[in-house]
C-alpha cells in the first residue's frame, strides 16, 4: 500500500481500480460512477511487480486519468501482494463472483478456465460465492492442454478455436494426461489426421474434464464461462455440447476478477455506481 | 533334444525378446519404434542369431506388452500382468508384491504362490511413469540414465509441489534458473514420483518381498526414494526390463507342457518369420 496512491481530490469523476495479478497475465479495470472507463491486460512475464505497475498505468492512460484521480484500489489474484498501489486485497473467487453477477445477474454457475487450472463455483443472487471446486493440478484440465496441442499442430493457441470449427471428424483422445495427449496428437498427425480434427478432439477432451468439475460442484443455470478458455469458441461449443446448455460469455472474459475487485473498491470508497448495470453490460 | 521358447514384450518405449530352454539363452532389448511388426521380426532375428538357432527350432512364441497384437509370428498373446507375474516368480520366488515402472505406465501386482491375486495399473497419466522422468530429464538437459546416480550426490533435497508432469517440468526448470543444483532437483523429482507410485500401489496390500521391475528399477535414486515409502527393502532382477519377456516365454513353455501332459490340443496361430510391412 503506497501512501502516495490515495490523495483526496475534488475531482468530481472519482474513479477506482481493480487489479488482478495472475501467473500468466495481469488485468486492471477502472470504474467510475459512469461505469467502466477502461481496462488493460498485460502478460505477467514472471515479474509480477512490473506487471502490476504496467497494467495499472496502461488502464490509466486509456481512461485519460492519473493516479491522483483514483480513490481506491483493490488487488486480487495469485500475485495480488505485488500491486503496490493497492489499498486492499481481495480473494479472487469472490471478485470473480461479484464481477460475473454485475455483468450477468442471472448467473448461478461460473466456470473459470485459466492457463494452469480450472475451477467452477456457484454464486447467489447477490454475487456471493456459495460453493466452489478446483481442478486437480493437472495440465489436461486447464488451458495448458490447449497450448501443448497447439504447439504440436504448429498453430497459435488463439487460432485453435476457429480451426476446430471446420472439423467433421473429431479425433478421440484416450487418456486424460496432457503429456500422453501430446503423443497421441503426434501419432494421429503421422496417420494423416487433419489439424482441425485434432483441435476439435482436444476441445472435447478438455470439455469432459470441465464437465466432471461442474458435476462435482452441482450445476445450476444460468452458467457463465470466464478466463482465457472462454475466448476459445471451439472449447465453448464443446462445453455447451457436454453440459447441454448455452453459456454466457462476457465480452472480455479475462477481466472479470479485476472488475469484481473494482466493484469492491467502489463500495469501499463510497462512490457506488448509480449507473444501471444494463448500461455497462456490453462494455 | 532341448526345446526352446521365445517371449516378446513390445512395450510403449522398449521392446524385449528372450529365448529360453532351461535358462535364458538369448535376450535383446531395443527401443520401440513406430513400426511394431518390422521391429518384432528384426528383434526376433537378432535373438535367434545370438542363440544360434533357426526360427523353426522355437517350439512356442508368446507375445505380450501393449504392442502384442503386432507380432504376427506369435502363437499366443498374453497380458503383461500375467507375464510379469510369471517372470518375477521364476526369478525371485519369494516376491509377493511387484511394482513395474514402465516407460508409459506403472503397475502394481500382488502374487500368491506365483499366481496374480490383485493388480492396479496407471496408463492414463504420465505422472508416476517413466515418461515423467523422461520429460524432467529433458527439461533439465540431462540424460535419463544419469538421473539415478546424480541424485545420490545431492546435498539437499528440493521439494517438487506439482504432481502433473507438465507443471513439474515447469517447476524444475524455474528452480534450475534460480540456481538450485541439478542433483538436488533430481532427488526431489524422485521423491515426487515415488509418492505418486506409492499412492497407486498402496491400493494393494503391500507385503514383502517387494520387487521393482521395468526401466524404473534401473534408476537407483528412484528405488532409494521408494523404499522408505514402501517400508520394505526391494529386490531387483539382474535385468529388470526382461521380466515380462521371460514370463511370456515361460508361460509358453507351461502351455506346451500342460498340453502334452494332459493330451490336450495346443492352440497355435503362428505365421512364418518374415519381413512384414504395415500393409501386410
Amino acid at each position: 500500500m503506497c501512501p502516495g496512491a490515495i490523495e483526496s481530490s475534488s475531482n468530481p469523476t472519482k474513479a477506482v481500480i481493480g487489479v488482478d495479478i495472475g501467473s500468466i497475465s495481469s488485468k486492471a479495470v477502472i470504474l467510475s460512477d459512469a461505469g467502466i472507463l477502461s481496462w488493460a491486460i498485460v502478460p505477467s512475464r514472471g515479474n509480477l511487480r512490473t506487471a502490476a505497475d504496467e497494467v495499472v498505468s496502461q488502464a490509466l492512460v486509456k481512461a485519460s486519468l492519473s493516479v491522483v484521480d483514483i480513490s481506491h484500489v483493490v488487488a486480487t489474484g495469485y500475485g495480488a501482494a505485488n500491486a503496490s498501489l493497492a489499498n486492499q486485497l481481495a480473494n479472487d473467487i469472490s471478485c470473480q463472483g461479484i464481477g460475473v453477477s454485475y455483468l450477468f445477474p442471472s448467473v448461478r454457475t461460473v466456470v473459470d478456465i485459466g492457463g494452469q487450472f480450472s475451477r467452477a463455483f456457484r454464486v447467489d443472487n447477490e454475487g456471493r460465492t456459495v460453493a466452489f471446486v478446483l481442478s486437480e493440478k493437472c495440465a489436461a484440465g486447464s488451458g495448458r492442454l490447449l497450448q501443448v496441442i497447439a504447439r504440436v499442430l504448429q498453430v497459435d493457441v488463439q487460432e485453435l478455436g476457429e480451426l476446430s470449427l471446420k472439423s467433421n471428424n473429431k479425433v478421440d483422445f484416450t487418456t486424460g494426461c496432457a503429456v500422453f495427449n501430446e503423443s497421441e496428437a503426434v501419432s494421429r498427425i503421422a496417420e494423416g489426421a487433419l489439424k482441425e480434427d485434432i483441435a476439435a478432439g482436444v476441445h472435447r477432451a478438455l470439455a469432459a474434464k470441465i464437465q466432471s468439475l461442474v458435476e462435482r460442484l452441482g450445476f445450476e443455470p444460468d452458467c457463465a464461462l470466464v478466463g482465457g478458455g472462454a475466448k476459445n469458441i471451439g472449447l465453448v461449443r464443446s462445453i455447451e455440447e457436454r453440459l447441454g446448455i448455452n453459456v454466457l460469455i462476457p465480452h472480455e472474459p479475462q477481466i472479470v476478477a479485476a472488475l469484481g475487485a473494482a466493484l469492491i473498491a467502489e463500495e469501499k470508497s463510497g462512490t457506488k455506481s448509480t449507473v444501471s448495470q444494463e448500461k455497462t453490460k456490453g462494455y | 533334444m532341448a526345446e526352446y521358447f521365445a517371449g516378446i514384450d513390445i512395450g510403449s518405449t522398449m521392446t524385449k525378446v528372450v529365448i529360453v530352454n532351461e535358462a535364458v539363452v538369448a535376450s535383446v532389448i531395443v527401443a520401440t519404434g513406430p513400426e511394431h511388426r518390422k521391429l518384432a521380426n528384426r528383434v526376433m532375428e537378432e535373438a535367434l542369431a545370438i542363440a544360434g538357432l533357426d526360427f523353426d527350432k522355437i517350439t512356442y512364441v508368446v507375445a505380450t506388452g501393449y504392442g502384442r497384437i503386432n507380432v504376427p509370428f506369435a502363437d499366443r498373446q498374453l497380458t503383461e500382468i500375467s507375464c510379469h507375474a510369471r517372470g518375477v516368480s521364476s526369478l525371485l520366488p519369494t516376491v509377493r508384491t511387484v511394482i513395474d515402472i514402465g516407460g508409459q505406465d506403472c503397475k502394481g501386482i500382488k502374487l500368491h504362490n506365483g499366481q496374480v491375486v490383485d493388480f492396479v495399473m496407471n496408463d492414463k497419466c504420465a505422472a508416476g511413469t517413466g515418461r515423467f522422468l523422461e520429460v524432467i530429464a529433458e527439461g533439465l538437459g540431462i540424460r535419463l540414465e544419469e538421473m539415478g546416480e546424480l541424485s545420490l550426490i545431492a546435498k539437499n533435497e528440493v521439494s517438487i509441489s506439482s504432481t502433473c508432469t507438465v507443471f513439474a517440468e515447469q517447476e524444475v526448470v524455474t528452480k534450475l534458473a534460480e540456481g538450485v543444483p541439478v542433483a538436488n532437483l533430481v532427488t526431489g523429482v524422485h521423491k515426487a514420483i515415488a509418492a505418486r507410485i506409492y499412492g497407486m500401489v498402496s491400493r494393494l496390500k503391500i507385503e514383502p518381498d517387494v520387487a521393482i521391475t521395468g526401466g524404473g528399477a534401473r534408476n537407483i535414486g528412484l528405488v532409494r526414494a521408494l523404499e522408505p515409502r514402501l517400508g520394505y527393502p526391494t529386490m531387483i532382477p539382474d535385468e529388470p526390463l526382461l521380466t515380462g519377456a521371460i514370463g511370456a516365454a515361460l508361460l509358453g513353455k507351461d502351455a506346451v507342457r500342460n498340453a502334452s501332459e494332459n493330451n490336450l490340443p495346443l492352440a497355435r496361430i503362428r505365421h512364418p518369420l518374415q519381413e512384414l510391412t504395415f500393409f501386410t
